[in-house]
């Protein structure tokens, strides 16, 4: 006699147990994995507080206009030919900075980041760079007395960074180059509490380009003297 | 003769679900913590799918997400509640590798190349990947997490079904 459940009972049939086995089996792993959820999930947000790298849940990481998305997103006014008629293909790289563009950031280039940095009013933080990196990135290399400003936790660096970029009159902002857009979520978080926008610049070739270009690279803390020459 | 075959294919194919066990724990415990350790690197990541709107959404997903993977690594590599977590994994890959699939297909369009050559950061942890290759290997972990859910693997457990009572 097999049992079926809810009271049917079959006689001696050899493929009822094994039907029977099976429901229960699901029953158990459905309540296993919900366990899993739920335990797991409590384990996460715990490890999450916890951890000094943990994302704070209730902060907009992405305030209005500060990163994008993939290099597929189109822009609200893409370029066009000169007879403006096609619109034009562009590299990553150029769209990027034809975003950018279009959320009012003034861009420069390699040789206008270099000339920057050899002006004498940069040393008397006149003209201020800002390293847009996290803390592990900027003390791995940054140009030398660039000042550091993870935009993802400003709230550790403002004291440092806002009255210098208040006195200064142009702010440099960079970051790893490439597809990195933390230099633009810098830029955009300084606007946002006051930093007038004609003083902010985004060197979008970054620190890679910058080191590819040879010039120097400042390890560990700002003004560590431990300076390495990237040589080309 | 015959019996003794059978057993040695019987216990060459435990230790292989076994060792599928270990490899999914090992393979979600480093991918969990990678993610886990750089936190802000995976929100940007997520964000790219621009499938979640509220920031405080993406922020847990961003948050729990690495740590809940590194939870079932763990699971699975000391056998505990193997089939719950095989499953929850499971229920994880499928939509996750849908996702990608798509976000592949609008980059090889955008970029007009073979759908082979697209590659990116598909925040799955180990950094900027031919999408190709990342699907076929997320294909062995679900096909690895539906042999387990099967029951397999039960060997070395320190306790395959905590819910069963013991028998």
């Amino acid at each position: 006699m097999a049992y079926l459940g809810r009271g049917i009972h079959v006689k001696d049939n050899p493929i009822q147990p094994m039907a029977s086995g099976r429901w229960p089996a699901v029953k158990w792993v459905l309540l296993e994995a919900a366990l899993v959820v739920v335990i797991g999930a409590l384990f996460a947000f715990v490890a999450n507080r916890v951890s000094p790298r943990g994302l704070a849940l209730t902060r907009d990481y992405f305030p209005a206009g500060t990163g994008r998305l993939m290099s597929a997103t189109p822009l609200a006014n893409p370029p066009r030919n000169a007879t403006g008629t096609n619109f034009v293909a562009l590299t990553p790289a150029q769209l990027l900075a034809a975003e950018l563009k279009e959320k009012g950031l003034q861009l420069i280039d390699g040789r206008q980041a270099a000339q920057l940095f050899h002006d004498p009013r940069f040393r008397q933080d006149i003209i201020v760079f800002v390293d847009a990196r996290d803390e592990q990135r900027y003390r791995e290399g940054h140009i030398p007395g660039a000042y550091e400003f993870d935009p993802y936790r400003p709230e550790k660096y403002f004291a440092a960074v806002l009255p210098v970029c208040q006195a200064a009159e142009q702010i440099v902002v960079y970051c790893n180059g490439g597809d990195c857009d933390d230099s633009e979520t810098a830029a955009i978080l300084l606007r946002d509490v006051g930093i007038a926008n004609q003083k902010l610049m985004v060197y979008v070739g970054g620190i890679t380009e910058w080191a590819t270009n040879g010039l120097p690279v400042e390890m560990d803390g700002r003004n560590s003297g431990n300076l390495r020459n990237s040589g080309k | 003769m015959k019996t003794d075959r059978t057993n040695r294919k019987r216990i060459a194919l435990n230790l292989s679900a076994v060792l599928g066990r270990w490899v999914l724990g090992a393979v979600f415990l480093y991918t969990g913590l990678s993610k886990a350790l750089h936190p802000v690197d995976f929100l940007k990541l997520v964000r790219q799918y621009d499938i979640v709107h509220s920031f405080w959404l993406l922020n847990s997903i961003a948050a729990a997400l690495p740590w809940f993977e590194t939870f079932c690594g763990l699971l699975l590599l000391a056998g505990i509640a193997v089939r719950g977590a095989a499953l929850t994994l499971m229920l994880m890959l499928v939509p996750f590798t849908v996702l990608v699939f798509h976000r592949a297909l609008a980059v090889q369009s955008a970029l007009a190349i073979p759908f082979c050559m697209v590659k990116f950061d598909c925040g799955c942890g180990t950094g900027v990947v031919f999408i190709c290759r990342k699907l076929l290997e997320n294909l062995l972990l679900i096909l690895l997490s539906g042999w387990l859910l099967a029951g397999h693997g039960r060997q070395f457990c320190l306790r395959f079904s905590p819910l069963k009572p013991r028998s």
